[in-house]
């Protein structure tokens, strides 16, 4: 028993020693003592010797009030010769920081000046990382959590490695810059010029709103992204935008290094207002009316020569705008979005028109942003796309598969083509039989010919003939399908609604669809319930209107009563529900459907 | 005069001595008597009893669990008002100070580890410390009150715990507190009053903060601290810790260590202490003296705690994320360890899991002493006639831990099942 409670004692002892030895013995005295050292053999006069001899270490720090949020910064506990020029070559953190005229220092009566003192600036105002640590880890932000490490220095250890190693580097300090040099040709932040100027020509701003730059709905508002995003992310992200979010449709644009490097130090000052902003140029900036002119329309504007035709113009346009990095026009293609190659022939002015105002009122759930461009720009672009009117040449059912199918439904006919997970609804699985068996041939023919309204498919019926079509469809059949027509028992199914349409009608609708289908199609009736992310294909869009409207009440019924072969519908005949309860829920999704027709 | 200078000459020589002698009354006892004038005349000491059964002392018997309990109590006290001095419970201050005791304030790492660790141990302790008391069948008449108060303090102990997650103000906190807060959502009737008065506030926010550090600093503990004093004092009211009916002449003093004098003049407890509840007397054969041999045991306790506290303080940081923000929730928002059982059960069903199940639980606990009022088995370990009753609670333990377990390790995003291997 003695033995045991001098064993814990002990322990004890020693644990509140090493605890003691650990809190007292600092890095940063040490660092301090050998900056003693080095500046006592370097020093000249006597007087100067005598200051540092003199002198113990103690903590230095810097208390920053005139910058937003008081700043606390100890930084110059272990660099502590910061600002002695006789400590120009040694090693850090002993280092003199550099001097520079360009950042507005001068150098007058034999010594340096500084613009930007550090007791007026501290440290972590421009490096980022934690002013308060007194331990290099800490200072310098390598803790995970840490949501500011010292920028272009600190790799933190979750960052993945091929990202970090783009990561370093003093340019990216000029995403801090502007936290007070706001003025976009500031000469001091080239990269972030040319970074906020990708924003515009690589299309970012037809999604993203950044406050007073630009107002896309589509994908998160980056305003304050440099407050809430590290590089890793902002990186991580443009190289692979489903690498962190699965389900994003942000397309993977194709950048040089050199560009997403620009464009994640433009991103990574995105911190809401700026320190040269007062509250009321902020307040004026959010309740302005009008809409800012994207910088990208006077960039274009400056960049295309004067042409003749509206359609020359067009052309330049589509090209300033950057559309085809997303787009396909004949050999240039941004292989995110589908093919302009023959859009005279496949659309017509009106449409074109209607889609760059509002792509969603034509495909309502495509992801194309309204761009909100001038119209003359908008008809100039769309007297372009229409001079593309020369129908492809002729070729066998297989490479016409190759050329204007695969795009979308994949070479192998798989519904995974290269633009395929930016469109909604998806392509169509072309290779699973049990769907392509079971529905009739003119189904089939008619989307092609006609496409199918709502969704990407276009027509074809211009730019091919019957009988290519008819070609494709039979090349589809043997070699992707590969399995007959299946000859299925007659079904009964009523041509027309049975049910008149009344409001009563669409109650009943409701509640039963309340009761069966959200688990799928979603409470709001969109497509989007919580299984849907685990069904392919997606559960269809009911408040797709275009589609809606296109498809009979026929194949409604149908495919509630009887099922969707090969999708996840089930038959819900199977489930008691009778021709008149599946009236009652046609009529509620025509009901939400009203405009448009 | 020289007899006056005298005498006040004696009171200057002897004041040292006379100083000593009025805080500690007793000399180092080395008689029985002494002992027991020790035990009972020290305010600290006399919550003890003079005379202590072996059995008590018997380290396979108590395995210390209450002990520890109490002194991790201790430690989070002392530790936790000196982190008050430099915590501030506001949104936007809180997470900067726990950055400040992380890398600025003197021994602010080891303060903050403690407690963190030291909390997470209680809840440990504590329920580990009812198992005992079950297992032993510790909660039989007279002894039922105490098991309630024990309960009590079981639950005080987690709302404790709860509370204190929530300060650092960092994504864990928030996210667990936002989880946890909504299980007590689901509770009927009262479940959404409930959480708002909790949170003051439809979310977890500022008034939030506020709520849960007042009851983190001051409520509870207050109330724990009175728990406390009365499962103490019912435990010697009820006769000191639980025995077998009749004294077996266990072998124990071997293992207890204890120091055993033989008595040179018998005398009465019943002299010294009376009271209705007092049944030492009877047992003297198979008891010791409290003074040397639980007061050793005692501290070896204390310092086992405090070290084992500290050298795991020293090797592992308690845990701080981002500061938080409400439009990231991580995937998966986790409740702290200790209700991911409960979380596990709510995913299942929102109220069976997280109110109807623990309700039921809690209140068979509660009845348990009532219902259950044999005296067979009282006092040793998995006693063969309490063979049933053991082995449900064991079934209940065992549930509780496999939940547990999944809800921490087996859960990943979208509470999805993961292997951690």
């Amino acid at each position: 028993m003695r033995l045991a409670l001098a064993v814990v004692s002990l322990l004890v002892m020693i644990g509140s020693g090493v605890v003691v030895y650990d809190q007292f013995h600092s890095r940063w005295e040490d660092n301090q003592r050998a900056y003693f050292h080095q500046a006592l053999e370097q020093a000249k006069t006597p007087a100067e010797r005598a200051s540092l001899e003199g002198r113990q270490p103690k903590i230095e720090q810097t208390i920053v009030t005139a910058f937003g949020e008081t700043r606390i910064d100890r930084c110059q506990s272990c660099h502590i010769a910061v600002d002695d020029p006789r400590l120009t070559s040694a090693k850090q953190p002993l280092k003199t920081h550099p001097y520079s005229a360009a950042m507005g220092d001068v150098f007058r009566n034999g010594r340096w000046e500084r613009r930007h003192k550090f007791s007026d600036f501290g440290c972590t105002l421009c490096h980022d990382g934690q002013g308060r640590g007194l331990d290099a880890a800490d200072a310098h932000g390598e803790d995970p959590f840490w949501p500011s490490p010292m920028i272009g220095y600190t790799i933190q250890d979750r960052w993945s490695k091929e990202t970090a190693g783009h990561l370093r580097g003093a340019d990216f300090i000029q995403a801090k810059c502007v936290q007070c040099h706001a003025d976009k040709d500031f000469a001091g932040t080239p990269l972030v010029k040319r970074g906020r100027e990708l924003f515009f020509k690589t299309g970012c701003f037809g999604c993203h709103r950044i406050e007073g730059l630009s107002s896309g709905t589509i994908g998160p508002d980056l305003t304050e992204v440099g407050n809430e995003r590290k590089l890793d992310y902002l990186w991580g992200h443009i190289v692979d935008p489903r690498a962190y979010t699965a389900t994003s449709v942000m397309p993977q644009f194709k950048l040089s290094d050199d560009d997403k490097k620009a464009l994640v130090i433009f991103l990574k000052s995105r911190r809401g207002a700026s320190m040269s902003e007062s509250s009321v140029d902020q307040f004026r900036m959010q309740t302005s009316t009008t809409n800012p002119v994207p910088e990208s329309v006077a960039v274009v504007a400056a960049a295309i020569t004067k042409a003749s035709t509206p359609a020359a113009r067009g052309e330049q346009l589509i090209q300033g705008y950057a559309c085809l990095s997303c787009h396909k026009v004949a050999d240039h293609d941004g292989g995110i979005s589908p093919d302009l190659s023959y859009e005279g022939i496949i659309r017509d002015q009106p449409w074109l028109i209607d889609h760059f105002n509002n792509p969603r009122s034509r495909v309502p759930d495509s992801n194309m942003p309204a761009f909100g461009l001038p119209e003359s720009d908008f008809a100039d672009m769309a007297a372009y796309l229409m001079t593309r009117t020369a129908p492809p040449p002729a070729m066998t059912p297989a490479e016409t598969f190759k050329t204007l199918c695969a795009r979308c439904h994949g070479e192998k006919g798989d519904g995974k083509g290269i633009n395929a997970i930016y469109i909604d609804p998806a392509p169509r699985d072309l290779t699973k039989a049990e769907f392509m068996t079971t529905k009739p041939e003119t189904r089939f023919l008619t989307s092609i010919d006609q496409g199918v309204p709502g969704t990407s498919m276009p027509p074809w019926d211009k730019v091919l003939t019957d009988e290519q079509i008819k070609g494709v469809f039979d090349y589809i059949s043997k070699n992707i399908v590969r399995e007959p027509q299946k000859q299925l028992k007659p079904r009964k199914v009523p041509e027309q609604n049975p049910v008149p349409m009344s409001a009563e009608s669409a109650q009943r609708g409701q509640a039963i669809f309340t009761q069966r289908c959200i688990g799928c199609h979603g409470r709001k009736a969109d497509g989007r319930g919580p299984n849907s992310l685990d069904i392919s294909p997606r559960p269809r869009n009911l408040r797709n209107s275009a589609f809606i409207h296109n498809t009979p009440d026929r194949r409604l019924t149908e495919s509630i009563l009887y099922g969707v072969e090969g999708t996840a519908m089930p038959s819900w005949m199977d489930y008691g529900l009778t021709q008149s309860d599946v009236g009652d829920i046609v009529n509620y999704i025509r009901s939400l459907n009203t405009t448009g027709k | 005069m020289s007899d006056e200078v005298n005498s006040k000459w004696k009171n200057v020589m002897n004041f040292p001595t006379n100083v000593v002698k009025s805080i500690f009354r007793n000399p180092l006892p080395s008689s029985d008597r002494g002992r027991a004038a020790t035990s009972f005349t020290n305010f600290f000491l006399h919550i003890q009893p003079v005379r202590v059964s072996r059995q008590a002392l018997r380290p396979t018997y108590t395995m210390g669990l209450g002990l520890i309990s109490f002194f991790l109590f201790v430690i989070l006290t002392v530790t936790g008002v000196l982190l008050m001095f430099y915590y501030v419970p506001s949104t936007t201050q809180a997470y900067g100070r726990m950055l400040d005791l992380r890398s600025s304030v003197a021994f602010g790492v080891i303060l903050r580890n403690m407690h963190r660790w030291a909390a997470h141990a209680m809840v440990a302790t504590v329920f580990l410390h009812m198992c005992r008391v079950f297992f032993t069948g510790s909660y039989k008449p007279p002894r039922e009150f105490n098991w309630l108060i024990g309960v009590a303090l079981f639950l005080l102990t987690l709302l404790s715990s709860f509370t204190g997650y929530l300060l650092p103000w960092d994504q864990l906190a928030f996210w667990a507190i936002t989880v946890g807060t909504s299980i007590a959502g689901y509770a009927p009737l009262v479940g959404k009053e409930l959480k708002f008065i909790l949170l003051g506030d439809a979310t977890v926010g500022q008034e939030a903060l506020l709520r849960f550090y007042v009851l983190h600093v001051v409520v509870l503990p207050l109330v724990l601290t009175l728990f406390v004093a009365v499962h103490f004092w019912r435990i010697r009211k009820d006769g000191g810790l639980a025995k077998p009916e009749e004294a077996e002449g266990v072998p124990v003093l071997a293992a207890a260590g204890a120091a055993v004098e033989q008595p040179s003049r018998r005398f009465s407890i019943q002299g010294l202490v009376r009271g209705p509840f007092v049944k030492i007397g009877n047992l003297e054969e198979d008891t010791v003296f409290s003074w040397p041999n639980l007061l050793i045991a005692e501290l070896f306790v204390l310092l086992l705690t405090i070290a084992g506290v500290m050298i795991v303080s020293f090797l592992f940081n308690a845990p701080l994320e981002q500061p938080v923000n409400v439009m990231h929730p991580p995937n998966p928002a986790k409740a702290p360890w200790y209700f991911l059982g409960l979380q596990e059960q709510v995913s299942y069903s929102a109220f069976w899991g997280g109110i109807g199940i623990p309700g039921i639980e809690l209140l068979l606990l509660v009845l348990l002493p009532y219902f259950d009022r044999g005296k067979e088995g009282v006092g040793s370990w998995f006693a063969r006639q309490r063979i049933l009753a053991n082995s449900l609670f064991l079934v209940f333990v065992i549930a509780n831990v496999i939940l547990i377990v999944i809800g921490t390790f087996f859960r990943g995003a979208n509470w999805q099942f993961v292997s951690p291997f």
